[in-house]
């Protein structure tokens, strides 16, 4: 009897070692690839610690001609743009779905959600017509708008279900005290569902990190690209044809590392967020 | 409310203002689209230019090394009509597509006939559409086969001229895997199709024939194409890792000693002759093998600068192209970058011929060299050949219906 | 008393007009304005300009050999990959919903995969599958699996292979949040009474956990299959499609044909297309997700 149960719990921790290794070897073995020096890159049979650690990796991202603090700064200005509009329209709609009775309610709100099932190739072409009509290649708008579009439906979503658990008492309260209904959402939605709009505004962020058709699509010059499309572009600097590994691992662990970390330490959240969303789809 | 319409306009004003245009602008800034300049001859040469403009600066954008990357890059800015890039730097496939669809500037008035001949004819006609030039011709390219003469000299056999003696000298010296006969470039991209091309016009064949027909699946061609499968499996003479092989990989091979022969562009000569070279001093350059009674022939390579329709200083990009045309400039990325040039007459210049004295040799190679099939459609077209070529090299398709295939769609394609 | 300006239901909309905005903007316009593109023809290398053509952008699908090959493939990895990531996904839920210590480490690690961007780590994959200097052939010969390397993306099945190795590895995280949900819906009050009557974790497993989890079950079936059947980051850095086209997707072959080709109408029939093989399952997952709305 012991013996099965001790089998049983070996298996178990087995499989826990095995999930835990399977998700974070690939990205693991980036970090490392970073920190090696080229000529240790080229090494047979690989090794698998650094011989010697280096930056030089880190620093020749910064260096002269490459562009990769821009495209930084683009992905950051992109992604918090993106989050919040889409936060704050998305409440509004929430709002709305959740507290006012409206006919049409179902039909409207399926509209909403329909624009999150389809991949975003689907859009491609007529969006690539707008976006050369209204002359906004290259002008960060260009994904933006997008970008909350596509996270709208998600957002609405998560914050009518949350919005909907908000006791009616405190708003009855507040209402006797005079406060307007746009008050209300101030006063009072917004304040208590914090967490979940925090959370949200996360996922929203990642997403818009994230994004790559869209982003390679509009931002053709290379000071506008987002971080996803520059280091997929990163070309050889050594040679015309060479592929440089250490700085490509080097930016992909920089612009990585945060998301990471963020998902780390909000990792209860996050799930609960997301499984929130998926609850009913 | 109040507070309602003021976060609005919160919101508004803040996506307003990161919808601010991207690029700087400054006076008479022209900005074009390279590869890596890993040698730094570009931007010397535009120091050198800004120096005698002064009210002219060239923004180099370096882009990434793969060409069909940075002909997307052109392609997705052009159609939405932006200004990004004043000059196009073209590879010679490009001006077919980009001219048809408009984007770029007819030069004719600042390039008349008159000056043409003073270029090489291929280069030319490679930079016209529908009768007007679009391109100034910068740097010129055709395949080229070259040799270990030590190897051949030993044994005491002469430089091989057709597909037969290639294959016989390949088995008599080769000795695998350390010394191979004969590597190239059998990786599916546009670079397959350049090789492919030298043995379907060596073999008398074509793509599309003089009346407009689509004839690549006729028989020179599929003996074209069987020969190249042949090559790696019945001869055994070119490694199964040359379907992997680019520009760079099959150059490493040769130049570290591990290849009698090679089929490259150019600029190997200047790499594979320098001082820490393993095959230095070793090595000659002939035409490509053919079949026997026919011409050996070579693909027309090369680049040039356009100027896009959209931008804002024509004018001044024609400056920048003409100046990089010039004679004294195509000399000076000559010695910077080991570009071949597309003046003729630096082909008997001392200087060059000086330090390369097989010039005289490539002149007559390049005054040889045919352009791929000239149509708005080349990108598709090649990626159909590529496509089929690589099947038949993997052995997935016979050779036959390989062509076959690829014939059908590229008159699919042209009838469009 | 003074009725103050609009009543609830037209604040409500109003409230809800600019997310509408945006959503017929950027996706009904578009998905309408693609279906009418379809039936006209506009090549930029054809100059340009629009012209009606009818059925002949779909007509000219049939004989796109390049297209049938390319649904041939994203078929074969959607019906691969999905009941795989399923698999794996089910089993990180499972383990994750049991109370251990470290769970907390567990699940925070099974989304990583999720976090990062998927065209930033197929570069890294790229660098994984390297032929010479790669990690994974390193790995498996020093286990003896294979003798010498394989240059994984330079062959078709082997770059194959690779493509559904990583993309498996990514969206296994997908599959776990949204099974996860699911499980965590299964009030513990069920599994309690079954342990007192002494069932097993199989039992357990069969009776209370599968069914209850089945509409969980179809939904993530339902939208990974959507997913899957689009998908287009991964692939497109990590080979291209090639080699020899043998892994490109519907949605790699509609962007070169929009951005190589500059063939617009073809790539929008072609659009077309990509959308009525994924409406059923789109409608299939509205249907069973949306119902109480």
């Amino acid at each position: 009897m012991h013996i099965k149960r001790f089998i049983s719990l070996f298996l178990f921790w087995l499989l826990v070692a095995f999930i835990v290794g399977y998700s974070l070897a690939p990205f693991l073995w980036q970090i490392i690839t970073s920190f090696k020096p080229s000529n240790e890159l080229s090494s047979i049979p690989v090794t698998y610690w650094p011989k010697h650690f280096t930056f030089s990796h880190y620093k020749e991202l910064f260096q002269g001609t490459r562009n990769f603090p821009r495209y930084i700064i683009n992905s950051v200005i992109v992604g918090l743009s993106t989050t919040i509009l889409c936060i704050f329209i998305g409440s509004l709609s929430a709002y709305a779905f959740a507290r006012l009775q409206l006919p049409q309610r179902g039909l409207l709100l399926r509209i909403i959600l329909s624009a999150s099932l389809f991949p975003a190739i689907i859009l491609i072409v007529p969006l690539y017509e707008m976006v050369s009509r209204f002359g906004l290649a290259n002008n960060y708008l260009a994904l933006i708008i997008p970008y909350t579009t596509l996270n709208l439906p998600f957002t609405i979503w998560v914050l009518t279900s949350f919005f909907r658990q908000i006791p009616t008492e405190l708003e009855d309260a507040a209402k006797v005290d005079g406060v307007g209904r746009l008050g209300l959402l101030f006063t009072i939605f917004f304040p208590l569902s914090a967490p979940a709009m925090a959370t949200t505004a996360i996922l929203v962020f990642i997403s818009s990190w994230n994004e790559f058709l869209l982003a390679l699509t509009f931002m053709s010059n290379d000071t506008a690209r987002t971080v996803p499309v520059g280091i997929a572009m990163l070309g050889g600097r050594s040679s015309v044809y060479e592929i440089p590994w250490g700085s490509i691992t080097a930016a992909m662990v920089l612009t990585t590392i945060p998301l990471v970390l963020v998902v780390l330490i909000f990792q209860q959240r996050i799930v609960e967020g997301l499984t929130q969303g998926a609850v009913k789809g | 409310m109040k507070r309602c319409l003021l976060s609005i306009l919160l919101v508004l004003a803040l996506v307003s203002a990161f919808s601010i245009p991207m690029w700087a602008a400054e006076p008479v800034t022209i900005s074009i689209l390279m590869g890596p300049d890993n040698t730094g001859g570009w931007h010397q040469v535009i120091s050198d230019f800004e120096k005698a403009n002064p009210d002219i600066k060239v923004n180099l954008i370096e882009g990434p090394s793969a060409t069909n990357t940075r002909e997307d890059m052109y392609a997705t800015s052009f159609m939405a009509k932006e200004s990004t890039y004043d000059l196009v730097y073209m590879d010679i496939i490009w001006v077919p597509k980009f001219a048809a669809a408009g984007w770029l500037l007819p030069l004719d008035k600042w390039f008349p006939k008159t000056q043409w001949k003073l270029f090489l004819p291929g280069d030319i006609n490679g930079s016209i559409y529908n009768g007007h030039i679009y391109r100034s011709p910068v740097q010129s390219d055709a395949g080229m086969l070259y040799y270990r003469k030590d190897l051949l000299a030993q044994a005491g056999m002469t430089p091989p001229r057709t597909f037969g003696e290639l294959v016989q000298i390949s088995q008599k010296l080769q000795k695998p895997p350390g010394l191979w006969g004969f590597v190239w470039q059998g990786k599916q991209y546009e670079g397959l199709v350049c090789d492919f091309l030298e043995y379907v016009w060596g073999s008398g064949g074509d793509v599309i024939n003089k009346s407009n027909e689509v004839v690549l699946d006729q028989a020179p061609a599929v003996e074209a194409l069987q020969y190249m499968v042949d090559l790696i499996n019945k001869y055994k003479v070119s490694p199964a890792d040359v379907l992997t092989f680019q520009e760079e990989e099959s150059r490493r091979v040769f130049q570290d000693g591990h290849a009698v022969f090679h089929r490259n562009w150019p600029y190997v000569w200047t790499l594979a002759n320098m001082p820490d070279s393993p095959v230095k001093d070793k090595i000659g350059i002939i035409p490509m093998v053919h079949k026997p009674g026919y011409k050996s022939a070579a693909t027309q390579g090369g680049w040039g600068i356009g100027i896009s329709a959209f931008s804002k200083h024509p004018n001044e990009a024609w400056k920048f192209a003409s100046y990089v045309s010039s004679y004294e400039t195509q000399k000076k990325l000559h010695f910077l970058n080991g570009i071949i040039p597309t003046r003729q007459a630096l082909f008997s210049d001392p200087d060059i011929l000086k330090e390369s004295p097989h010039y005289p040799d490539l002149y007559k190679v390049q005054l040889g060299a045919r352009p791929r099939p000239v149509t708005p459609r080349y990108g598709e077209i090649s990626d159909v050949i590529q496509r089929e070529v690589s099947a038949a090299l993997i052995q997935k398709i016979s050779a036959q219906d390989a062509l076959k295939n690829a014939a059908q769609a590229i008159r699919d394609i042209l009838k469009r | 008393m003074k009725k103050r300006g609009l009543s609830d239901v037209q604040f409500g909309y109003l409230l809800i007009l600019p997310a509408l905005i945006f959503i017929v903007i950027i996706f009904l316009y578009p998905v309408i304005r693609n279906f009418w593109l379809s039936f006209y023809k506009l090549d930029y290398t054809a100059g340009g300009h629009l012209g009606f053509i009818g059925m002949d952008n779909f007509k000219n699908i049939l004989r796109d050999g390049s297209f049938w090959s390319s649904l041939r493939f994203t078929i074969i990895f959607t019906v691969i990959s999905v009941p795989i990531e399923f698999i794996l996904g089910l089993v990180f839920a499972l383990v994750a919903n049991t109370r251990f210590k470290g769970r907390n480490l567990v699940r925070a690690s099974i989304l990583v995969p999720w976090a990062l961007p998927t065209a930033v780590m197929a570069m890294g994959w790229q660098w994984i599958f390297n032929g010479m200097y790669g990690v994974f052939n390193d790995f498996l010969m020093r286990f003896h699996i294979i003798s010498f390397p394989v240059s994984w993306l330079a062959m078709p099945n082997t770059a194959i292979f690779s493509v559904l190795f990583a993309d498996i590895w990514k969206t296994t995280s997908f599959m776990f949040l949204l099974l996860l949900a699911g499980l965590q819906s299964i009030p513990d009050e069920l599994y309690e009474a079954a342990n007192i009557d002494g069932a097993s974790g199989i039992k357990k497993f069969g009776y209370i956990t599968l069914p209850l989890l089945r509409s969980s079950i179809v939904l993530a079936f339902l939208f990974r299959t959507i997913q899957a059947f689009g998908v287009f980051d991964l692939i497109w850095v990590l080979t291209g499609g090639g080699p020899g086209d043998s892994t490109k997707t519907v949605s790699i072959h509609i962007y070169n044909t929009v951005f190589r080709y500059l063939n617009l109408g073809y790539g929008a029939s072609l659009v077309v297309v990509l959308f009525i093989i994924m409406l059923p399952f789109a409608l299939g997952y509205a249907r069973i997700a949306w119902r109480e709305e």
